[in-house]
């Protein structure tokens, strides 16, 4: 397992005030938001900032992390590799998640931030030494399925490394699978809730739950968009110009006999209804027509090119006054 | 382990479950709605019979992010999530053209 270095991924000082983590943090975070952000490893790098954030800006996890990377620095091997903190590197701290953090970003931290930390970012101990009793954290992760199983639905195992509290009441991590049934017809963006699956409960209180976000992956033919669903549906100059019925594959797997309209353009966009994501209110599929030239290949083929161009003289640049 | 699974827009959270959902109280669920970040179909409704769904999450999500990364206030993130979604809007349409 890789050390991290939370301060050069901040681009800090080791002294940095808790002013300058917060500037780092926020101009790092601008750079690399989704929405704006042109750097191809855009989440990755987030996902570093974010967890270095995490730790540098708590004070208890800052003190610790700090003592954790003395000691490695004294005795880590030469190459740098670290496996595991020292037994008792954190003595004395205590870890709190502070009253702006939500627990749906842990998630995502790194192997190295989950062995200090665990998915919590807390020891899960509390001061005064009286039992408590709280239920469990949810927990929250992303699904990616292909488009095929959002149309017919599907069942996949998932793998995900949780926090679970042993007999001393300390948190450990451990491997654990999931089946998840994965409805049909399910959406980008939708949750699906995986009652009991979060983070365990304490003083016998009922686990959290976990909340999968699904992510479709990209499809070479379709775009999704909601319910709906987009196709390119080239058509020849002949079917633009004079109207045709073509057949065209549907995304469950059928056909059906679309009617291209006389006069049809590139860019036109043709609905057939209810062929998109299935629900309760279907979508549609939507096609979007792309004129595609036969190739003047052969005489015949360039001598009809000249035919048409002689019966039917068309400019098509007039609009530009050329 | 086979879990018991459900769609959020099928079965939708309550103002609790959605508080925990995202790590807050319930009392900054109900500034979301206060400021327009989620809206509820029954807003004349005491809070305890208000629903949410996947979208709400989503927003709640985003909204706890806003704040705690940049120290936005809910009114900001209010504003900056209309502007994101008016962006996606914007290229999904530039993608339904065939321009994205």
């Amino acid at each position: 397992m890789e050390f991290k270095d939370y301060y050069s991924a901040l681009g800090v000082a080791r002294d940095a005030s808790d002013d300058d983590i917060r500037k780092a943090y926020r101009k790092l975070a601008r750079k690399y938001h989704p929405d704006v952000s042109k750097e191809a490893d855009a989440d990755a790098k987030m996902r570093e900032v974010n967890e270095a954030r995490d730790v540098l800006s708590d004070k208890e996890k800052r003190a610790a992390y700090d003592q954790l990377a003395d000691h490695v620095a004294r005795g880590g091997s030469p190459d740098g590799g670290f496996r595991q903190p020292p037994p008792g590197w954190d003595e004395g701290f205590e870890f709190h998640r502070g009253p702006a953090q939500g627990p749906a970003d842990h998630a995502d931290f790194s192997e190295f931030f989950s062995s200090i930390f665990g998915n919590r970012g807390g020891t899960g101990q509390r001061g005064g030494g009286a039992p408590y009793r709280e239920r469990g954290e949810d927990h929250h992760a992303a699904i990616e399925i292909s488009l095929e199983d959002a149309l017919h639905g599907a069942e996949r195992q998932l793998s995900l490394r949780a926090q679970e509290i042993d007999a001393q009441g300390r948190p450990r991590l451990v491997d654990r699978t999931l089946d998840v049934k994965i409805p049909a017809g399910v959406r980008p963006g939708q949750y699906i809730r995986l009652a009991g699956q979060g983070l365990p409960g304490h003083g016998g209180e009922p686990a959290g739950d976990l909340y999968l976000e699904v992510r479709i992956a990209p499809h070479p033919r379709y775009r999704i968009e909601g319910h709906d669903l987009y196709m390119a549906l080239p058509v020849t100059p002949t079917e633009a110009a004079l109207g045709a019925q073509v057949t065209v594959p549907t995304p469950a797997g059928g056909q059906v006999h679309v009617t291209i309209p006389k006069g049809a353009r590139g860019g036109m966009k043709l609905r057939i209804k209810e062929y998109g994501l299935p629900g309760k209110t279907p979508g549609h599929l939507y096609l979007l027509l792309e004129i595609a030239l036969p190739p003047a290949d052969s005489d015949a083929a360039r001598a009809a090119y000249e035919q048409l161009a002689k019966a039917a003289p068309f400019n098509p640049r007039l609009h530009l006054g050329a | 382990m086979r879990a018991v699974t459900t769609v959020l827009d099928a079965a939708p959270l309550t103002l609790r479950e959605l508080a925990r959902a995202v790590g807050a109280e319930d009392r900054w669920v109900v500034r979301l709605v206060e400021v327009e970040i989620l809206h509820v179909d029954t807003p004349a409704e005491p809070p305890e019979r208000w629903h949410f769904r996947s979208a709400d999450l989503q927003r709640a999500l985003a909204a706890r992010r806003l704040e705690r990364d940049f120290g936005a206030n809910l009114d900001t993130a209010a504003l900056i999530l209309d502007l994101q979604a008016e962006l996606r809007r914007a290229r999904a349409l530039l993608g339904a053209h065939g321009l994205g």
